[in-house]
């Protein structure tokens, strides 16, 4: 469906990408991740048609975006980092603009503005001035826009900034009820956000391609440390006690000392070792967890080199 | 519905739904109401003391050359400064708010994004040039006269407007900013009448005869007087032309730049 081979960009002697080569097949859920400045939007822009590159080949639907820039356009619904609404014009009209520039049949804007409201929910405020609605909506509007047309590829270029978390999530439930209808490209710095929506991922770093994969690949690639989070009654003496558990590596005091955090080795059944270790001890169990960070282990490896520096990072991303 | 329809149709709506636009036609009539009488009855004045100066120039006694074309030179200085103001936002706000970006992502040319705009912009040119044309048509109210000169000298300045237009929106392809696009847009609407100036300074006939022609004051004299002359259709034209392919290329060149 989307095929980049060897793509370079730059401008004026700094390099935003340098040879990216990947390929998304129809119907898939990609995820672009990377830290800000990574170059991701330069290649979306790209993919697009928006912007050419100084180097290499890109094509959507076997067309390629620069020799065939409007067969390529036909089939994209493109939603930028700033949603490219009017704020004199009314939701509807607008969508309505937007589907005629992409040369929607007369006869079925009406159905697609329709559709592209209802699964955005703007009905509300369907026939109300852009420049009056919140950010939320505007984005909303936004993505309604990328939609209208019924392009057989999306390209979202973070989609969830701005949002509070209510419309981060009901944007994320978008996402997915959308998969499958369209082959969707989306880039993020949010790693939940992958992990909620995304079949595969591209990892990209200053410019290059570290890491594509899919979910479960990725994950396996984790350092070989499990983290796991304890709540426990009994603070005093905890710490020994949950240093003695076999497979147990190293022990931190939380917040209160009734928290722990654990670091063992990696093993399913270290869930159950240490639950059972500490009800054995009758520390108080109150709460157990695996702490769910494999994939931002992986991801801040891969972006910003040692561990060393990671700390201070992670409370960031 | 082609892309440049919707175009046209999306920017005609953002001029004639917009309450500036009407603000802006309102005080040009102001300002034409304030003249246009004024001129009127110093000419009414001056053919009641023809009798007592026989030897007057006929052009004086010419309601075309007295009353008429005063309101057109009103007309083009009014088009100096408010063509740039209808058409600064074309394409510098696009850029600044970022809606560039769908203009460039959707299936439609360079071409067609300035030809949609730029119609659009001719059109509200034109209906201000109307507001201008009811003053001299309000005569036909009180008096007979042969109106086939005066449509011809409205013609002519509504070209002029239309060739002002095709630089304003240039200048506005030109920058992010608003009011950089205004300012450039004046100055390069009041060049187009210096640089005929241009030929009192040289003694050489060669570069005299360019000057000449290059001038729009030039062409636009005969057009004035009634006559219409295809070199001086051909010169504005070919500014037209000029300019919003000038427009074409910058446009283009935000994809490969």
């Amino acid at each position: 469906m989307i095929e980049v081979k060897n793509l370079s960009k730059t401008y004026g002697g700094t390099e935003a990408i340098r040879n990216l080569t990947f390929q998304v097949s129809k119907g898939e859920v990609v995820g672009f991740l990377g830290p800000n400045g990574a170059g991701k939007s330069t290649t979306m822009k790209i993919i697009t048609g928006f912007m050419s590159p100084t180097s290499g080949q890109a094509s959507v639907c076997g067309f390629d975006v620069f020799e065939s820039p409007l067969e390529v356009k036909k089939r994209i619904g493109y939603l930028p980092e700033t949603p490219p609404v009017y704020g004199d014009m009314k939701v509807r009209d607008y969508l309505r603009y937007v589907a005629r520039l992409k040369r929607v049949e007369e006869s079925q804007i009406d159905n697609n503005v329709t559709m592209a409201v209802a699964k955005t929910f703007l009905q509300t405020v369907e026939y109300r001035y852009i420049q009056h609605l919140s950010k939320g909506f505007k984005q909303r509007v936004g993505i309604a826009q990328a939609l209208v047309s019924r392009p057989e590829v999306l390209i979202l270029d973070e989609p969830t900034v701005g949002l509070d978390p209510k419309q981060v999530s009901e944007i994320r439930d978008l996402i997915k009820q959308l998969r499958g209808e369209h082959t969707i490209i989306l880039s993020t710095h949010i790693l939940s956000e992958v992990q909620a929506t995304c079949d595969r991922i591209v990892i990209i770093n200053k410019g290059q391609i570290v890491a594509q994969d899919s979910l479960e690949n990725l994950s396996r690639l984790r350092s070989g440390t499990r983290h796991v989070h304890v709540k426990i009654r009994k603070g005093s003496g905890a710490e020994v006690a949950l240093k003695a558990i076999p497979g147990v590596q190293k022990v931190t005091q939380g917040v209160s000392d009734s928290d722990w955090q654990l670091e063992t080795i990696d093993k399913e059944e270290m869930i159950e070792t240490i639950a059972t270790a500490i009800i054995q001890k009758n520390l108080g169990l109150l709460e157990i967890n695996s702490a769910r960070a494999d994939l931002e282990d992986i991801f801040l490896k891969l972006t910003y080199g040692a561990d060393g520096n990671t700390g201070e990072l992670r409370g960031e991303v | 519905m082609s892309p440049v329809q919707a175009i046209y149709r999306k920017e005609l709506k953002g001029f004639f739904l917009n309450p500036g636009f009407y603000v802006v036609a309102f005080l040009c009539s102001v300002i034409f109401s304030w003249l246009f009488p004024n001129v009127l009855s110093q000419f009414a004045q001056d053919l009641q003391t023809t009798v007592f100066q026989p030897d007057m120039a006929k052009e004086q006694l010419n309601i075309h050359y007295r009353v008429f074309l005063p309101q057109l030179n009103i007309l083009n200085l009014v088009l100096i400064f408010i063509v740039p103001a209808l058409t600064m936002r074309l394409f510098a706000e696009e850029k600044k708010l970022k809606t560039f970006d769908l203009l460039l992502t959707s299936p439609v040319t360079s071409a067609q994004i300035v030809a949609g705009k730029y119609l659009a912009a001719l059109t509200a040119i034109f209906a201000l040039c109307l507001l201008a044309l009811a003053y001299p048509l309000s005569m036909l109210a009180f008096t007979k006269f042969s109106w086939g000169p005066l449509m011809v000298a409205f013609f002519g300045i509504f070209f002029v407007g239309a060739v002002y237009t095709a630089m304003d929106l240039f200048a506005s392809s030109l920058t992010e900013s608003a009011v950089v696009s205004y300012v450039l847009a004046v100055i390069l609407n009041m060049g187009m009448w210096f640089v005929g100036m241009g030929a009192d300074m040289s003694d050489n006939q060669a570069v005299r005869e360019v000057f000449e022609h290059i001038s729009v004051n030039q062409h636009l004299a005969g057009l004035v007087e009634g006559t219409i002359r295809t070199s001086g259709l051909i010169f504005l034209g070919s500014l037209v032309f000029l300019f919003c392919f000038l427009s074409e290329r910058v446009v283009e060149s935000a994809r490969w730049r």
